[in-house]
């Protein structure tokens, strides 16, 4: 698997139906893998993989929503669309509620599974993006020392200096040279923009 | 006439006349030599009686002489053919005394002719006449020959032998046969002495030989009378038992008829005719009664025919006949082969019995099994139709992908061909699934007559597989197959035939619902009976089990324990395996869940190559 380029994923026991849609994602320019089973997907998975999954949910042994269960917990990041030939509608609100990107019923027309899986690419895209961001931000969170990391939170919430090193039991001078640390090290030019990245990681202000 | 010409004649005349009624009869029943045997006997105690009279009335040496040597002749055929009648005719006698008897009196016969005179004299001197009961007879003078005690020891032999016989039948317990034929042997036997007592003159009186047999005449004679008498009393028995057997047959409406062979000639019960259409004096011959015959059961007919014929075996055929108002009667014919003693079939005779109404009751019950059977398979088919959706919703998608792919290539630039090409082979073979699956289906739906194919059980659980597929992964169900290969084939109607698996397989996954996903295993074994000619399949599964009270109530119409459902599946499924003379039975397994078994007999093997390929779709 290659972690770089965006794959399509096909997952179809019926043989037919797995090369068609394989051929169809081809000749729209998509790279595809195809996958007769579950486990067949499960022994390449490569969790840094991009892209999407088109996945039958009607499977023998482990059936699609069962796949998507074992991707979720291992914190998969791939968007799952979910191809049915009898789209009931308990299996499909399950699929819904865990995260599933779509949900379309076979026989399934070109362009809605063609717009299904550019959207879900980019949605992935999306969220990977994110997800980089968020590990950028809580890496320079890690490099503030326990009395930064207090007086970053005391800033997001607003308060003054002086306020702080009162809370603090400090000079107001002290709380400046923190402070400036601590800016520094977010990269952070301006107390909102200090504020909008703090936010992404959850943290709030004291 | 003188007394003793008059007795001699009419002992002679006896003896021939008995000769002719054995004769004739012999005649008759060629298969019994004895009869022919005694007639002989009878012929050469005539000749004797008549040798007697001559001699009786014989003045001189010159005329005596001759007939002392010649009687001899008839003597010696009296002995022997007398002997192999007791024989044949009693069952009795001892083998060495028959062939020492038999060799000792032809030794007599060719010494009689070596010596100058006879065995009995080495000269005869002169004739004595002397008066004997007021007539005058003739007995010889001369020198007795020593040899004649030869003659007198096969004399001996032979009283033995009778007595011996004689003892042999009365303690077998045919007492009337071994006084009759037994006592008046002996007394035969033991009155022929009086040849030797004569000769060596110690008593004086003509020869009577040809009277020692007249005691047999009589009993032999007394046995034929009986003989005739039985045969009298046969004779009426045989017409009060075939007016007996022909009510019977009347009044169980049965045809009964014979068929001479070798004439080719039927005759038939007035019943029978009537059966058959023909008209109380119509002739009737084979090719008129092979013409009432519906022509498609003409051959089957023909060919049990042929059958009994060339084997023997008794002929049984049910087959329709179309009488000349147009009616059509169902006859069931049954019938033995007589042969002659050179194996070769002379006549037929039998009975044939109106099955119409039993046929008619038959075919009724056949269609309303059908329509019970056509409307529990559309029922299951309803409960199906997830399955079958499926099945028909996978074709159909890969060929509108397909479809749908092949467009967007030829819009664009440089169109790649060969994979146009390959989604278009891909297309074909599609759709040939689906229309599979839509012929499988028409079958399934199709109120029908039921076929009668010879088929391989293999197939038909492969092809109720595919036709539950969906419905299995959708369940989880896992099934193993243990088909045993090459099966020999079983008659019956295909659809049938899968409707009981399907319904035994959607049974079995139901049974299995509540259990845990890993543990809904399901197998499908197909073999052969142990020392039996029946194909033997089993579903086994691994759910709650029969609560054994309910073992045999699970196959009765409306029973059920599911939810929805009417309860009739097993039971139509029974009354199926019935139609194909098979059987449905459950039973639980050692450790969980149940098994349903059913059974049904193999085609004859001879027949295999013919049908294979019929099988069922």
């Amino acid at each position: 698997m290659n972690a770089l380029q965006p794959t399509v994923f096909v997952v179809d026991d019926y043989a037919p139906v797995r090369n068609a849609i394989s051929r169809l994602l081809r000749t729209a320019g998509f790279v595809v893998a195809t996958f007769e089973s579950a486990d067949a997907f499960l022994a390449q998975y490569n969790p840094a993989a991009c892209g999407c999954v088109v996945l039958d949910l009607a499977m023998p042994a482990v059936s699609g929503l069962e796949l998507q269960e074992i991707l979720a917990q291992s914190g998969s990041l791939l968007p799952i669309i979910f191809l049915t030939a009898h789209g009931s509608i308990p299996k499909s609100v399950r699929a819904m509620k865990h995260g599933a990107s779509d949900f379309l019923t076979k026989p399934v027309n070109d362009e809605d599974l063609l717009t299904a899986v550019r959207a879900a690419i980019e949605r992935n895209r999306a969220v990977r993006l994110e997800q980089a961001e968020l590990s950028e931000i809580r890496a320079r969170l890690a490099t503030l020392t326990p009395r930064e990391r207090e007086v970053l939170e005391y800033v997001v919430a607003g308060k003054l200096n002086k306020q702080i090193a009162g809370s603090l039991g400090t000079v107001e001078q002290t709380v400046k040279v923190h402070r400036a640390h601590v800016m520094q090290k977010m990269g952070a030019r301006s107390v909102a923009e200090l504020v909008r990245l703090t936010q992404r990681c959850g943290i709030g202000g004291r | 006439m003188s007394w003793v010409t008059a007795l001699w004649s009419m002992n002679a005349a006896a003896c021939l006349t008995l000769a002719g009624f054995y004769l004739a009869v012999w005649c008759k029943q060629r298969q019994s030599p004895f009869y022919l045997l005694f007639s002989c006997s009878a012929i050469a105690a005539a000749a004797i009686s008549l040798f007697e009279l001559w001699m009786l009335n014989s003045r001189t040496v010159d005329q005596y002489q001759p007939l002392v040597r010649w009687i001899h002749v008839p003597t010696w055929a009296l002995t022997l053919s007398f002997v192999a009648f007791v024989r044949l005719y009693l069952h009795a006698g001892r083998t060495w005394l028959i062939w020492s008897i038999y060799g000792l009196r032809t030794l007599v016969l060719i010494l009689n002719f070596i010596f100058p005179v006879s065995i009995n004299f080495t000269a005869i001197t002169d004739v004595r006449q002397f008066s004997w009961g007021g007539q005058m007879v003739s007995v010889p003078v001369g020198t007795p020959n020593p040899w004649g005690l030869l003659s007198n020891v096969s004399l001996l032999l032979l009283l033995i032998f009778a007595v011996d016989a004689a003892i042999v039948v009365w303690r077998r317990g045919d007492r009337r046969r071994a006084l009759l034929v037994g006592g008046s042997m002996i007394f035969g036997g033991v009155l022929a002495w009086h040849v030797p007592l004569v000769i060596w003159g110690v008593i004086d009186v003509p020869f009577f030989l040809g009277f020692t047999y007249s005691a047999i005449v009589a009993a032999m004679g007394y046995e034929l009378s009986n003989d005739v008498a039985r045969a009298a009393g046969l004779v009426r028995e045989v017409e009060i038992s075939e007016k007996r057997l022909n009510l019977a047959a009347d009044s169980a409406n049965v045809g009964m008829w014979e068929w001479d062979i070798v004439r080719d000639e039927i005759w038939i019960t007035d019943k029978g005719r009537a059966m058959f259409g023909f008209d109380s004096v119509e002739k009737i011959d084979f090719h008129l009664f092979r013409s009432r015959l519906h022509p498609e059961d003409r051959e089957s007919v023909l060919k049990a025919v042929e059958n009994s014929l060339a084997t023997g075996e008794s002929y049984e055929s049910q087959y329709r006949v179309l009488l000349p108002s147009g009616e059509l009667r169902w006859i069931a014919g049954r019938g033995q082969v007589e042969f002659d003693r050179e194996r070769r079939p002379v006549r037929m005779h039998g009975a044939s019995l109106d099955i119409t109404t039993r046929k008619q009751a038959e075919e009724q019950a056949e269609r309303q099994r059908n329509e019970m059977a056509h409307l529990s398979r559309v029922t299951m088919l309803g409960e199906l139709s997830g399955s079958i959706a499926h099945e028909l919703n996978l074709p159909l998608s890969a060929i509108l992908t397909n479809a749908q792919t092949a467009q967007r290539i030829l819009r664009s630039d440089g169109a790649d061909l060969g994979e146009v090409r390959e989604i278009l082979q891909e297309i074909v073979s599609e759709d040939r699934r689906a229309s599979d699956a839509i012929r499988r289906l028409r079958l399934w739906l199709t109120k029908r007559e039921v076929q009668q194919h010879s088929l391989r059980i293999n197939k038909v659980v492969r092809d109720v597989l595919k036709l539950i597929r969906s419905d299995l992964v959708n369940q989880k169900v896992e099934v193993e197959t243990e088909l045993t290969p090459n099966l020999p084939a079983v008659i019956g109607d295909p659809i049938q035939l899968q409707q009981i698996l399907l319904n035994l397989v959607v049974n079995a996954c139901d049974a299995m619902a509540s259990c845990p996903t890993s543990e809904r295993r399901l197998i499908i074994r197909t073999g052969i009976e142990n020392g039996s000619r029946a194909i033997t399949v089993s579903i086994t599964d691994q759910g709650h089990g029969i609560p054994e009270k309910n073992m045999e109530h699970v196959f009765e119409p409306f029973f059920t324990t599911k939810e929805k459902g009417m309860g009739l599946g097993l039971s139509v499924c029974r009354t199926i395996i019935a139609a194909h003379r098979g059987t449905l039975w459950a039973t639980n397994n050692s450790e969980r869940g149940a098994t349903f078994h059913f059974r049904l007999p193999m085609t004859a093997p001879k027949k295999k190559e013919a049908i294979d390929n019929i099988g069922s779709s």
